[in-house]
């Protein structure tokens, strides 16, 4: 991924919010370092030295910009990005709640009119064959039909720009059986359909799965299940938040996984990440959001 | 103790009389090798009920030595598992363990009012992990038999992991109560419950533990991402038993671990007289196997 964005040969201009963290600074003198992108810190500006000169970094690698509070450098990174002066928003030691209020805000945001805001990440698992995408694990607590079928599309989208021409994806359950006291069997029956009938293009989609019928290929046939993703899935289409969030993060804790992740439905890539990341991940993330721009 | 490893699970059982473990249905080849290494390690001693001819050629053909085992004649399977329960009732076996029966079939017995295993408590599903990337073995529950349980099913659920965390030694096991988001949210009910149930503890309506919530599942089991975030919790980075909020977290997290992660993982089902070992065609030899050592090892 970082190869593909380095053959863009563009520097992308990322304006973080409320820069405190030493992770963030890294990962963003990292991309400098490499080309790719040119970092303007927006946040407590004497704060934010003091971490660089703690950490040589030079302060020429980047412009600061003084903020004295978390809302209002949120509210000036998306101002940036809005007005062209950057092309990138990230967040960084600030609250998700904070930072979306800005990106969202109706006047001043950059969301694309009528668009679900949604998260899609890019996770690369040791134990897995291939890249794997997983939505939502950030923004949409409890994504109805719609909203999954936006978080699909995204998706999709995203497969695609990495090379995958028709991605498969699981929509995932605590089983394959349909029912009743799993509310999301519904949504997921609708959305199967769609697929069969061409509203929604370009992929092969099944569901409910369980995360074994999703990715373990021996599993169809130790459970008798035919399915066409057959344990061979590129995209994971989780029911809740409260379902993908520990998921991926489980990944990353104990499966040694790497992920990078963007928001979608915005007029310009949004960096988000949780404020424990490594430097690594929100490294690989600024390059994902560079690719997709 | 603090058990780092599943087959620490061996030190608990160590120089005690080996639980007797009661197979319903026995002619499965799936459970029945399990039950014979278990026995062979002398972590049980096993009652086979069942078709006795179909259970000798599951032995013959998989060369399982079993002279010297217990075996009662009964080819209904309806009427294997009523007999095993029963002999559980009697206190004549520790263990129950599913056969070549249905969950549905086995549990209903169970719950039977006149001669079941009922005690008033919630049935509850009980995973305990070792992951290596974690320091020491951590609990989960419930990933499979609770699918949307509320304030009060959660309290029995924790009730039922803690009193079996303190038959493995435990004295106050960390209780995380997951959530997606550390902080509580009204429209986000896990939350509003772990709040509860943190409350319900500091007052002592919940005992022999220390409950902590909401908590994400990287504040909960590392102490770097709590502090990165200014969480202040004695549970972050220390848990000892994880509450999922519902089965459809549970369940994805529990197969995360285990095809991901490459965890080993223990279950049992807690709640009735004694620990009831349920294991199915995708587990694991060695899932199933530690799970009879969990069971034996959680049993009185």
């Amino acid at each position: 991924m970082v190869e593909n964005v380095l053959a863009l040969r563009k520097r992308h201009r990322i304006a973080v919010a409320w820069a405190h963290d030493f992770n963030t600074i890294s990962a963003v003198c990292k991309a400098s370092d490499d080309g790719f992108a040119e970092a303007i810190l927006i946040g407590n500006k004497s704060q934010i030295k003091e971490i660089c000169n703690n950490s040589g970094f030079g302060s020429g690698l980047f412009s600061i910009i003084d903020s004295d509070n978390e809302t209002s450098a949120s509210e000036e990174a998306v101002r940036l990005v809005k007005s062209g002066e950057a092309d990138i928003v990230m967040k960084g030691l600030v609250g998700t709640d904070k930072f979306l209020k800005a990106v969202m805000n109706k006047e001043h945001g950059i969301m694309i009119p009528g668009a679900t805001m949604s998260y899609v990440g890019a996770v690369e698992i040791p134990a897995y064959k291939k890249l794997l995408f997983i939505t939502d694990t950030a923004v949409i607590p409890y994504p109805d039909l719609n909203q999954k079928i936006a978080m699909a599309n995204y998706a999709i989208e995203m497969a695609e720009r990495f090379g995958i021409d028709i991605p498969k994806i699981a929509l995932i359950g605590a089983s394959e059986k349909k029912s009743d006291h799993f509310r999301y069997t519904d949504d997921y029956i609708e959305i199967c359909k769609m697929a069969l009938d061409g509203r929604i293009k370009n992929c092969i989609i099944d569901g409910p799965l369980d995360l074994f019928l999703a990715c373990d290929s021996k599993s169809p046939e130790i459970k008798g299940v035919n399915t066409p993703v057959n344990g061979d899935a590129d995209i994971l289409l989780f029911p809740s938040l409260e379902s993908c969030n520990p998921f991926y993060k489980s990944l990353m804790l104990f499966g040694g996984a790497e992920l990078a992740g963007l928001i979608r439905g915005t007029e310009k890539p949004v960096v988000l990440m949780s404020r424990s990341e490594s430097e690594k991940s929100k490294y690989y993330c600024i390059a994902l959001a560079c690719l997709m721009a | 103790m603090v058990l780092k490893s599943l087959s620490d699970l061996k030190k608990i059982i160590a120089g005690g009389p080996a639980r007797k473990l009661v197979l319903a249905a026995a002619q499965d080849q799936h459970s029945l090798g399990a039950v014979i290494k278990a026995w062979k390690d002398n972590i049980i001693e096993p009652i086979l009920i069942g078709d006795k001819e179909g259970i000798q050629n599951i032995c013959e053909e998989n060369n399982y030595d079993i002279s010297g085992v217990r075996i009662i004649h009964e080819p209904d399977m309806d009427k294997a598992v009523e007999m095993s329960v029963k002999m559980v009732s009697k206190k004549e076996a520790d263990i129950l363990m599913k056969g070549k029966v249905g969950t549905s079939t086995l549990l209903k017995c169970v719950l039977n009012k006149e001669w079941g295993l009922r005690t008033g408590n919630l049935l509850s599903h009980f995973a305990l992990f070792e992951v290596d990337t974690y320091p020491k073995v951590i609990a989960v529950t419930d990933v499979a038999m609770n699918i949307a349980p509320n304030l009060q099913d959660k309290i029995a659920i924790i009730n039922n992991s803690v009193s079996c965390l303190v038959r493995l030694g435990y004295k106050m096991p960390k209780v995380a109560v997951l959530g997606a988001v550390e902080m509580v949210n009204e429209n986000m009910e896990a939350t509003l419950h772990a709040a509860l149930l943190s409350k319900m503890n500091q007052r002592d309506q919940i005992r022999n533990c220390i409950i902590d919530g909401p908590l994400a599942f990287d504040n909960a089991v590392s102490l770097e991402s709590a502090q990165l975030k200014g969480i202040r919790s004695e549970v972050a980075g220390d848990t000892d038993l994880l509450l999922m909020p519902d089965i459809e977290v549970g369940n994805v997290l529990y197969k995360s671990l285990v095809f991901f992660a490459k965890a080993k993982v223990a279950a049992v089902i807690l709640g009735a007289r004694v620990p009831i070992v349920l294991t199915s065609r995708s587990d694991s030899e060695q899932a199933k196997y530690d799970s009879i050592l969990l069971s034996a090892a959680a049993s009185k």
